[in-house]
């Protein structure tokens, strides 16, 4: 797990969601990315998990536990991108 | 001078070829005859017969009072009806252009008259159109209204029941290309045979130099106007310099109307003691014509106007009867909330806004109440955006104190006010786009229409832009743009890595931008002087923008500085070759 791949995640997430607020320096990793931290909701959730097939090419199940826990932070989600990614 | 005609008789036909026409406010003369306007007239008809047979519809939208009036009687005799759009942007003209034969007036290809001629006169009917307007999508997308003669002498015969001119003078501070500046800045003088002012009054220092060069040579000749009505609006009347000399003022003017949007009560006030009379509101839409009317300073319960019937439902909606609607003889359910009292009634306000968010209904109008109920929060309204399917964004008034003025004010902000939203509200329906200003932002008419709101969040879209925040215009020339730099701003991006900052000729071009946008300079930019760039200008910054613009014989020198709380960003001045000035929207 790399900073420049959490940059990456960070950026993805800014740009994919158009969250017009946040810089990367405002996520931190280990903080929540949904509802308390930064505040994503079930929308953002469909939207970053399309951008992770696009991007990675990595296929989330939809609202399942598992893609529960992969979303938790920044942290997961970068451990989830290096484990499977094929792109 | 007391002639008083509807439309359907062309009172400008049998109009006294020497009675005036327009009045030069400027030089305190006659500005045109009757007889002069009817060859204006005949000089549009001549170069409409030179692009097209009768029976079309053509586009016209013209600053100068007289051309616009001139045009549109000559359209209309020669059988054609007139599509007015609100403003004269390209994407506004754009939209319209498929539906008319070509544009008339002052504007990108747009036809103007040729040279005077003697007119010849058509047949006018009552049910035929005689304009097509657009509302100013306040409430939604803008609609188009078409408005036939009947409806048109209607609406004049009542205002001119209420409020005669009596040969008076005719200033107007608003725009012809809506309804309520073209019935009572265009329409009114030309039945009622008052003259009207040859320009539009922009700035309150003109309006005082015009009453004050009126009440000059009144008496010295028998056709002076012997006092003056204002056709003004909320925006102009609120901000009415009290330290200009107004008492010449005071004894000319009759009386000041005001319509487009709700004149506050400080507003009634504060125009009532620097013009020294009261000032008529008119109620309306542009759907409905008006609807009531009321002084503020007598009380602030709004009588119908006559010929008007309004009553309530169990849910305080406004229904309305009247003659100005298409069917004058069925009752319409408005979107305002009123409660009748004994002499008219009281408005309430608009009847919920409901929105569907990413499937999800919510009363706008409750979010808006919600965050309203906030420290520091002065007005607020929640709007789908057109640009972001199931994201709303929020239009938010704060006071002074409470405005952000950098990126983790702005964040630490947005956050209290989601949290304060999150008990009552869905998550996904919270707003995500949050643009905070200081003075709520509108148009020329007062209202917050759909021009405005995308100016407010066209940085969304165009990731070149600074955010768009307000604009103040105290005088002619000059203008104060409050903006935000986007976090996500496109030149901030390796600028530099690790510490984004905007880089100086961007703020150089924002200030080229807007200058175009809001003072209409143009012309080609030759060079830079005395340009500083003393303190860095940083993501999630907000800063005010001055601009002045200073015609010059060949040209003309622009003068910026771009500041916040921070101290300069930025400031210097520009040449430009070529002075082209059009006037802002």
């Amino acid at each position: 797990m790399t900073n420049a791949l959490e940059l990456e995640l960070k950026q993805l997430i800014i740009d994919t969601l158009e969250l017009e607020d946040v810089t990367p320096a405002d996520i931190d990793p280990d903080e929540p990315l949904f509802v308390e931290g930064l505040g994503l909701d079930s929308i953002d959730a469909l939207e970053l998990g399309l951008a992770l097939q696009k991007t990675y090419g990595i296929k989330l199940e939809a609202d399942s536990e598992e893609t529960h826990q992969h979303f938790a932070n920044l942290k997961s989600l970068a451990a989830l991108v290096e484990a499977r990614r094929v792109k | 001078m007391t002639r008083q005609m509807r439309l359907l008789d062309a009172p400008w036909r049998q109009a006294h070829p020497h009675d005036i026409m327009a009045w030069n406010a400027d030089t305190g003369g006659p500005a045109l005859s009757q007889a002069e306007f009817r060859e204006r007239i005949g000089a549009w008809q001549s170069r409409l017969d030179a692009l097209a047979p009768p029976g079309q519809r053509w586009l016209l939208c013209h600053r100068d009072p007289v051309a616009f009036t001139a045009a549109l009687i000559a359209l209309w005799e020669r059988g054609d009806s007139a599509v007015l759009p609100a403003d004269d942007r390209p994407e506004t003209l754009e939209a319209i252009s498929p539906l008319v034969a070509a544009r008339l007036g002052d504007i990108a290809d747009g036809h103007l008259a040729g040279s005077p001629k003697v007119p010849r006169w058509g047949c006018l009917s009552a049910d035929r159109i005689a304009v097509s307007l657009f509302t100013s999508g306040s409430t939604g997308e803008p609609k188009q209204l078409d408005k036939t003669f009947a409806q048109l002498d209607a609406e004049l015969a009542t205002h001119r029941a209420l409020w005669p001119l009596e040969g008076s003078l005719v200033i107007s501070q608003v725009s012809h290309q809506h309804i309520y500046g073209l019935l009572f800045a265009i329409l009114r003088p030309l039945c009622e045979g008052a003259p009207m002012a040859a320009r539009t009054c922009r700035y309150p220092e003109t309006l005082c130099a015009w009453l004050q060069g009126l009440a000059r040579c009144a008496g010295e000749q028998a056709h002076v106007p012997h006092s003056a009505v204002l056709i003004s609006a909320p925006p102009p009347l609120e901000r009415l310099p009290a330290e200009l000399d107004w008492r010449p003022a005071n004894a000319r003017l009759t009386r000041i109307l005001s319509s487009g949007a709700p004149l506050s009560a400080a507003a009634s006030a504060h125009a009532r003691g620097v013009l020294g009379i009261g000032i008529s509101e008119i109620y309306g839409s542009s759907e409905t014509g008006g609807i009531a009317w009321r002084d503020q300073q007598v009380s602030d319960h709004w009588t119908p106007l006559p010929g008007i019937e309004v009553r309530d439902d169990d849910e305080g909606r406004l229904w309305l009867r009247s003659p100005f609607l298409t069917d004058p003889d069925s009752w319409e359910a408005q979107a305002d909330r009123i409660a009748p009292v004994t002499d008219g009634f009281r408005l309430l306000g608009r009847s919920d806004r409901i929105a569907k968010v990413g499937g999800k209904r919510l009363s706008l109008t409750g979010m808006d109440r919600m965050l309203e109920a906030c420290h520091g929060v002065t007005r607020a309204h929640t709007l789908p955006l057109a640009t972001r399917d199931n994201r709303l964004g929020a239009i938010v008034q704060l006071t002074a104190e409470h405005i952000p003025h950098d990126h983790a004010a702005r964040r630490s902000l947005i956050r209290a006010l989601r949290t304060l939203l999150l008990p009552a509200f869905e998550p996904t329906v919270i707003p995500r786009y949050w643009r905070f200003v200081d003075a709520w932002p509108t148009n020329a008419q007062g209202k917050l229409s759909a021009e405005i709101v995308a100016l407010l969040f066209a940085d969304l879209q165009e990731r070149s832009l600074p955010r768009w925040l307000g604009i103040e215009t105290p005088e002619s020339h000059t203008c104060r743009v409050a903006l935000e730099v986007p976090e996500r701003l496109v030149f901030c991006q390796g600028h530099f890595p690790d510490r984004p900052v905007v880089p100086g000729v961007v703020m150089i071009q924002w200030a080229v931008f807007l200058a175009h946008r809001h003072l209409g300079v143009a012309g080609t930019f030759q060079c830079l002087e005395r340009v500083k760039f003393p303190q860095l200008l940083l993501p999630g910054y907000r800063v005010r923008l001055s601009l002045t613009w200073q015609p010059e014989a060949a040209g003309g020198r622009l003068t910026f500085d771009l500041s916040g709380q921070r101290g300069c960003h930025a400031s210097g001045r520009m040449r430009f070759a070529v002075t082209e000035t059009i006037d802002a929207p």
